[in-house]
């Protein structure tokens, strides 16, 4: 097993991987910007490196930095967390070239799914349905017209390189084509420097749903069951929930081990989740996420097993101690993540947290960085905590999360826990029974009418 | 914190750096915010020093643990040359030659005083202006961070 980690990442996830590290007897190294020298990450690290000034950029996405870092510290595998270096290749890449062990996916994997073009291809090669789209990249307004009239209206424009919903664009008729791709090229170009686009069918109604997957280095792998990820604003989920209350046994037994014949075949290493839209009963890919996603509380909580210990473990070369038969799940679970922000306006608020109360009790578990007197630094994602709450089923998820949401208190900055504390009074949340566009429509709407 | 002029020194930030390093029993803690940074420093006795400064883009507030100074002694970060990047310092071009400066040295603009690897490449650190060497804060092949005094001109 590895003597230490270097964790290249900060906020609550650094946190979560520096608490699975000391319950497995690994010493820690903290990486930090100067913006973050009292980060809880920080302080309860064996051992932390300034790696730059402020902007990711130069600090927590600098590959040289974080090299530089595991080399003066000695470490001996390092941990990306997920956004910032997490899908990089090329980083992975350098990190074992320099000796040490990435704590995730093969550079390989990364580099396959990282471009969505051919990750699609893959997936259908392996007899996963995708969603109908253009055959590889467009290259201009005029083949998007011809691709789109074959697919018919509504179709979404989407970056090759994309993620995380810039350089999407929904386009309702020939009208707004032209326009509309020209603003996702630019916006790709911006965000991912490569301005490659593709269409896709765009779905009126359909749910996001997602199977996590783990293997070891020796061909073992299992799925941990699925996560219903459909309450999203922009692309950017905002409530995730474990089971997807819109699935049935059979159903979810049938997608989750397509899956993982699929990336048995493809050797998949680490964890990994891939992603569907479901819509009338079928599954279609979208892409595939070669990372710990911010959602992975929601799977832990329902199977009781460590993900980061796993992750760590299967790097250092151990192989799972367990099988699919061994996998139990129990209850539900549901995450609500909490960013400083308007909870109408969705500006953002970074600030000094004056009083910090989490909520506690039986089935409640808060992954967050957070503490009276820190100062959430304007420089970075304004995720700041994540509420976790498990039940015995979901009504029982559904009272706690609320009860849970009642107690949590922070204050001196704003935070959208008002919002979820509206949502989980929803007649539509509380049946299950919403699809990818319903909290959107939710939240225009509820500025629109309660406007005053 | 940002909009304290430059004569005066936030009491309250003081108040809380000075608990903290009781607290931890640290001998010496320092804070950086806007381009501002206060540093205060427990000497004999229990006694505590601050010293406060603007700083700019060319001498970041130091980060981290500032190893290897004095606990008492006070730095000038006007004059101070700190680490651009995390790596290794070395303060000569080879394990067996002398160190490219010593303290006294008279240096020109663009000199080279110390280089830093990363990532196996070497990177000179070099004078920002014309002066004397007052003080080199690091030994041959020392780990640094990012922000770290390096050496100090006069």
């Amino acid at each position: 097993m590895f003597e230490k980690v270097l964790i290249a990442n900060r906020g609550e996830i650094a946190l979560r991987i520096l608490r699975a590290c000391r319950e497995m007897g690994i010493r820690t190294v903290a990486v930090h910007s100067t913006a973050e020298i009292d980060a809880m990450h920080v302080r309860l690290a064996d051992e932390s490196v300034c790696i730059g000034p402020p902007p990711a950029k130069d600090s927590y996405m600098s590959v040289p930095a974080i090299i530089s870092a595991a080399t003066i510290a000695n470490a001996d595998a390092i941990h990306p967390g997920y956004g910032f270096l997490s899908e990089n290749a090329d980083f992975a890449k350098v990190v074992e070239e320099h000796g040490f062990q990435f704590i995730g996916p093969s550079p390989e994997h990364i580099h396959l799914m990282g471009d969505k073009i051919a990750a699609k291809k893959a997936m259908e090669e392996m007899g996963i349905p995708v969603v109908p789209g253009s055959d590889g990249p467009v290259k201009d307004a005029g083949e998007a017209r011809k691709v789109a009239g074959e697919l018919a209206y509504p179709v979404i424009i989407k970056a090759t390189a994309g993620g995380g919903g810039r350089g999407m664009k929904v386009v309702h008729d020939e009208d707004g084509l032209a326009v509309a791709f020209e603003l996702a090229r630019t916006e790709a170009e911006a965000a991912f420097a490569s301005d490659e686009l593709y269409i896709e069918k765009f779905m009126a109604a359909p749910r996001h749903i997602e199977v996590q997957v783990l293997a070891d280095f020796h061909g073992n792998m299992v799925h941990l069951g699925e996560r219903d990820c459909s309450l999203q604003r922009r692309h950017q989920k905002l409530i995730e929930e474990a089971p997807s209350p819109a699935l049935n046994e059979a159903q979810r037994l049938s997608i989750c081990k397509r899956v993982v014949k699929a990336m048995g075949k493809l050797a998949y290493r680490s964890v990994g989740t891939v992603e569907f839209l479901y819509e009338d009963g079928k599954f279609y890919f979208i892409e595939m996420n070669t990372r710990l996603q911010v959602e992975h509380p929601v799977t832990e909580m329902i199977c009781g097993i460590d993900l980061v210990r796993e992750m760590i473990r299967v790097a250092a070369g151990a192989p799972l101690g367990f099988d699919q038969s061994d996998i139990r799940f129990s209850g539900h679970a549901i995450e609500c993540r909490i960013t400083a922000e308007n909870h109408e306006t969705f500006q953002s608020s970074p600030g000094r947290v004056v009083d910090y109360h989490a909520p506690g009790g039986l089935g409640i578990r808060v992954d967050s960085a957070l503490f009276s007197g820190y100062t959430v630094p304007p420089h970075y994602d304004s995720m700041i905590a994540k509420l976790i709450v498990h039940g015995a089923n979901r009504n029982e998820c559904l009272m706690r999360l609320r009860r849970a949401l009642e107690e949590y208190v922070i204050d001196g900055l704003e935070t959208i826990i008002p919002l979820h504390r509206r949502l989980i009074n929803e007649p539509t949340f509380i049946n299950g029974d919403y699809d990818i566009h319903w909290l959107q429509n939710f939240v225009d709407g509820g500025r629109d009418s309660g406007g005053a | 914190m940002s909009k304290t002029p430059e004569s005066e020194i936030d009491k309250n930030v003081v108040r809380q750096l000075t608990r903290l390093l009781e607290e931890n029993r640290l001998t010496e803690i320092e804070y950086g915010r806007d381009g501002w940074h206060i540093r205060v420093v427990r000497g004999e006795a229990g006694s505590h020093q601050v010293s406060s400064g603007r700083t700019d883009g060319q001498t970041q507030a130091p980060a981290g643990a500032v190893k290897s100074i004095d606990a008492a002694a006070e730095i000038d970060h006007s004059n101070t040359i700190t680490s651009p990047m995390v790596g290794v310092v070395y303060t000569g071009p080879d394990a067996d030659s002398l160190p490219f400066v010593k303290a006294g040295d008279e240096v020109t603009e663009g000199q080279t005083l110390l280089l830093i690897e990363a990532m196996k490449v070497f990177n000179p650190i070099t004078a920002p202006k014309a002066g004397k060497v007052k003080r080199i804060l690091v030994t041959n092949g020392s780990p640094v961070e990012f922000g770290e005094p390096l050496i100090v001109l006069e």
